[in-house]
């Protein structure tokens, strides 16, 4: 059951910051898929503050080949988008798998951020955006790469008082873009593991290669080492299955050995292969 | 006239349904209500030292806090024995065995006050393996912790595997798998104005439920009225006692109304599940496919009290060879008690588990002497005149060879679209009703005043259909609209026992029972003129004048008890047929088993309702691909649906339901059940699927994505 709290619908962006800096023990729900389950099961806040009404949050706009995400833009959104597609169609992809047509309508790319989840969708797809988040609190605002924010699984250096404007990612338009997940059914199930990237090739040889993996670590992350090794050189069997025996090993080393990796890793030697070597 | 067997008549309770008009138990709830909560055993096998309940009692709210001091009748319950404590007294033998209930005026009060109830225990040795239960000095019940040993003998087993050209020799293992129905057990309980103790429950039977609270209370079993709510769904979960005993003895002691309903996490903690069987299966063949000898031996983990687990273990046992003429057979069946969950009934009572290894066996016998899965099945399979593994011979409504010709021109004609793609079969039969033991079904009929026909029915509808098809037959063997009939269902006021919903019995048993009352009736009506053109309106009032208002219908299949040291015997009336043929997609770099199409043939007699079978038949694939490829249930780990995996509409695979029908001469217009056959196959040919696809043998249920992948991971290193 749920405990008792008090609920704020903010219309703007400066009544949720006032709300936040003010008030003890607040929290911000967009979707609440997350927020509901984590308060069903005991967490406690005295004021939840409802920001999906606020205008200015919502929203994508493209400019100068960035696009910018309102944060409480719901996956169903980002999956049909036409903007998002046409310059980050790993991401659309990758939102119109997060859980089922209930949760993709609830839940939003801010909440998918802020949860941190090891397994979340949308931050493969986005780190290899290199996406660059705004965050604001009353009076002062800050810009953080995405991969600066998330500390641990489930943590972010956000603050309390803080709350996550817009999400800025830049388009790879000519990049053979994509994600691919792996969950225990076919539908409304966590990533077991997680793949994104965008690749661009010129005459077989790999100009530029940009890789992020979730579920294997404590935070997704990009195989910067294996990008390294790939730019320049020519796609062949060799040099792929040394790529991915470092993806592997960067794994282990942030890691260390797990259980699972048992199953993992040889599905992300697979699935790298695949993606590497252009099927 | 019209006819109603076999057409699709609409079942009577979808528009209810669809509309949202349907009340289920917890939609009975109003807010003066009492709401009561289970407190549960944390530990799984301890002695109860102390039971603290004061400072529960003392909360704002709380009216009541009951332990078994409270219990004025008998603190034990069951199915088959009663051996479980409504609430326990001295000793928790699993983790959500339940201790004290606690009632308060909301849900929040009574579940944060049962936070406050202490118990003290002391810890004893815990059993969570019944290979160590099997040979440990730890006793769960001073009786010893085998709970059943049933055997299975035909023939001369030695003789038959020292005859056979091949032999193939496996263990098979499966876990175990939670009901999961979309509603969890919920019921309320009142007072009527006489005094008497009111129960209204999802429940897959009434009759026995009020039995048991009779028991408790120690009242006369007419103090006692248990009604069945629209049920969200039973598969064996809802047989066994869940919330009508606590309901009841809150409603003795407060005289208020008191309602319940568990959380899918209690449900998942505390409730039964299907039985983890380890069976070990040695099967014998001669050159010509044709098998000669099976030896099976199972081992169960039936967690520590009974449930159904002699059922089971006796119904894993007589079914263990399948679907097949056997000369030669020897099965060992043994449950044991552990401190897992109880183990109890789940659709098909243990031969799903036991369908999984003779598929698998038949396979890989095939596969030895390089014959088709598809002739192998016909060579074997039981037919008019075969004998079973117990000996009964089949002397009709034997469809399993008809089955098998439907699904021939698929079979045939199959091709693999790439080469990730493989196909499978997997046949089986299930006797229908209760396993060599009677269990009848009574129903009546009256006129009622306002000139109707009223149909008095203790049969649980559960979501299976058996209200319409209950419906169909009455109105089929009375010639008469079901404008002019009232359906009075489950009500142990206004019906009598008909005994549960589980085992594939109700259109069976309880359909021949209808017929038999309508039989009686339509004699009556005839007389009096119904069929010539009096209105039935007149009837009523003239009968109802006369005093000659009710006529019974009973029928309990034909069956012997089964010999105690061979199983030799008759143990159901009839037996169902089915035989899958199972198309999936294996995605080797993650492990990732697709199921793409299934054809399934069933011969169930005859459909009375055809929509209603396939229904059945969709469901029960549904399931199949959960107990082959995603559940799971881990003690200590499965919390919730969260967790735990079960296949949703976006698993389901396109289906062809093949329907057969061989007329059973003793069921009504030859009907006999489908509702456990749809399942039973199904994960027996998903597996044999998996083989075609990849060449891998899953031993090991449910073959989830990690298991998967590690077998194809050993295959190609090897
Ligand atoms: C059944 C189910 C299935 C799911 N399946 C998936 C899946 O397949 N893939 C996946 O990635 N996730 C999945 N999720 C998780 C969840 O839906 C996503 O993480 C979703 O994106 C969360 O967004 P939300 O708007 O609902 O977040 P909320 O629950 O509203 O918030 C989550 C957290 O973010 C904070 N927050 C939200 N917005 C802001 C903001 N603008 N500024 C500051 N803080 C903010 C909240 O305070 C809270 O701490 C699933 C959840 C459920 C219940």
């Amino acid at each position: 059951m749920l405990p008792d709290f008090a609920s704020i619908i903010a219309e703007t962006k400066e009544e949720a910051l006032s709300c936040l800096s003010s008030l003890e023990r607040a929290k911000v729900i967009a979707g609440g898929t997350d927020l509901m389950v984590k308060m069903r099961s005991g967490e406690r806040y005295d004021h939840i503050i409802d920001i999906t009404n606020i205008r200015e949050l919502d929203g994508i706009a493209v400019k100068d080949g960035v696009v910018v995400i309102g944060p409480v833009a719901t996956h169903a959104r980002l999956g049909s988008d036409a903007a998002i597609r046409e310059n980050a169609p790993g991401l659309a992809l990758a939102c119109s798998l997060v859980g089922s047509p209930q949760i993709r309508n609830m839940g939003t790319i801010g909440g998918n951020i802020v949860n941190a989840s090891p397994a979340a969708d949308s931050i493969p797809p986005m780190l290899i955006h290199d996406a660059m988040l705004t965050l604001e609190s009353k009076g002062s605002s800050r810009k953080v790469r995405l991969e600066d924010i998330i500390v641990a699984p489930y943590k972010t250096s956000i603050n309390t008082r803080e709350l996550l404007g817009p999400v800025e990612i830049t388009s790879l338009k000519g990049y053979r873009e994509g994600y691919f997940r792996v969950a225990k059914r076919a539908t409304w199930a966590i990533s077991r593991l997680s793949v994104a990237w965008a690749i661009s090739e010129e005459e077989g040889t790999f100009k530029d290669v940009k890789l992020a993996i979730g579920s294997c670590t404590p935070m997704p992350f990009r195989a910067v080492k294996v990008e390294g090794l790939l730019r320049g050189e020519k796609r062949q069997p060799g040099i792929i299955a040394e790529a991915v025996r470092i993806a592997l090993e960067e794994i282990k080393l942030i890691s260390g050995i797990r259980p699972s990796f048992a199953y993992k890793l040889p599905v992300l030697r697979g699935i790298l292969e695949n993606v590497l070597g252009g099927e | 006239m019209p006819v109603f067997i076999g057409q699709d008549v609409t079942r009577i309770d979808a528009l209810d349904k669809v509309l949202g008009r349907a009340a289920f138990a917890y939609d009975l709830k109003t807010d003066d209500m009492l709401f009561a909560c289970v407190v549960r055993s944390e530990k799984p096998h301890a002695l109860i030292k102390k039971i603290e309940t004061a400072r529960a009692l003392s909360m704002e709210g709380v009216a009541a806090v009951l332990t078994h001091i409270d219990i004025p009748g008998e603190n034990s319950f069951g199915a088959i024995k009663k051996d479980q404590q409504f609430l326990a007294k001295d000793r928790v033998r699993y983790v959500g065995e339940p201790i004290a209930v606690v009632v308060g005026v909301n849900e929040e009060v009574a579940r944060k006050a049962s936070g406050f109830v202490r118990i003290e225990y002391e810890e004893l040795q815990v059993i969570s393996d019944p290979f160590v239960s099997m040979t440990s000095p730890v006793l769960i019940h001073d009786e010893g912790n085998l709970l059943s040993h049933r055997k299975v003998i035909k023939g001369d087993i030695e003789k038959g595997f020292n005859e056979s050209d091949v032999i193939v020799e496996n263990t098979y293992r499966t876990t175990w798998v939670d009901h999961a129905y979309m509603e969890t057990e919920a019921g309320l309980g009142y007072m009527d104005d006489d005094g008497r103790i009111v129960v209204v429950s999802s429940t897959q039977n009434i009759h026995y439920k009020m039995k048991e609270i009779s028991r408790m209370l120690a009242m006369p079993p007419e103090r006692v009225r248990v009604i069945q709510a629209t049920t969200g769904g039973g598969f064996g979960g809802k047989l066994d006692v869940t919330v009508e005993g606590f309901l009841a003895l809150c409603v003795y002691h407060l005289k208020r109304t008191v309602v319940m309903r568990f959380t899918r996490e209690e449900s998942f903690l505390a409730q039964t599940k299907r039985h983890p069987l380890h069976i070990e299966y040695k099967t014998g063949a001669r050159k010509d496919g044709s098998i000669n000898a099976v030896r099976v031996n199972i081992t169960g983990d039936t967690g520590p009290y009974i449930s159904y687990g002699e059922t089971v273990c006796l119904r894993a046992a007589v079914h263990a060879t399948g679907p097949y003429e056997v000369p030669n057979v020897h099965v060992d069946s043994r449950m044991f008690y552990t401190n897992n969950p109880v183990a109890g009934a789940m659709r098909g009572f243990g031969v799903p588990q036991l369908a999984f290894a003779h598929e698998s066996q038949l396979d890989k016998i095939a596969g030895i002497l390089n014959m088709d899965p598809l002739d192998i099945r016909i060579k074997n399979a039981l037919r008019r005149g075969s004998l079973t593994a117990t000996s009964q011979a089949l002397e009709h409504s034997a469809g399993l060879p008809e089955t098998l010709k439907r699904i021939e021109p698929f079979w045939r004609s199959r091709e693999r679209q790439n080469d990730r793609r493989g196909f499978g079969l997997g046949c089986m039969y299930y006797g229908i009703g209760n396993t060599g033991v009677s269990n009848p079904s009574d129903c009546y009929l009256t006129f009622m005043p306002e000139g109707r026909i009223a149909l008095h029915s203790g049969v649980c509808e559960i979501g299976q259909g058996s209200d319409t098809v209950l419906m169909q037959i009455l109105c089929e063997s009375l010639a008469m609209d079901d404008e002019k009939i009232v359906l009075l269902r489950g009500d142990t006021d206004t019906s009598r026992d008909a005994g549960s919903s589980s085992a594939s019995r109700q259109t069976y048993i309880s359909g021949m029972a209808v017929c038999d009352a309508a039989q009686k009736m339509k004699k009556y009506l005839e007389k009096e003129g119904y069929y010539s053109g009096r209105p039935l309106t007149d009837i009523c009032e003239a009968a109802l004048g006369k005093g000659d208002a009710m006529f019974e219908g009973h029928f309990d299949p034909p069956t012997t008890p089964v010999d105690m040291e061979t199983s030799r015997g008759a143990p159901y009336a009839t037996y169902a047929f089915a035989t899958h043929m199972t198309e999936v997609e294996v995605n080797e770099v993650t492990g990732a088993c697709r199921v793409v199409k299934v054809h399934a043939a069933h011969d169930v007699g005859r459909a009375v309702n055809v929509k209603n079978v396939r229904g059945q038949i969709c469901g029960g694939i549904a399931m199949g691909i959960g107990l082959a490829l995603m559940e799971e249930f881990s003690p200590g780990k499965s919390k919730s649906l969260d967790d735990y995996y079960m296949p949703t509409s976006m698993d389901m695979p396109e289906v062809e339901a093949i329907i057969v029908e061989d007329r059973e001469p003793t069921g009504p217009y030859g009907a006999k059940g489908v509702g456990e056959p749809a399942l039973i196959p199904q994960a027996a040919s998903i597996v044999n699927a998996i083989k075609d696809a990849t060449g891998v043998e899953a031993r090991e249920l449910p073959c989830h994505i990690e298991r998967l992948k590690l077998l194809l991971e050993a295959r190609r290193q090897k």
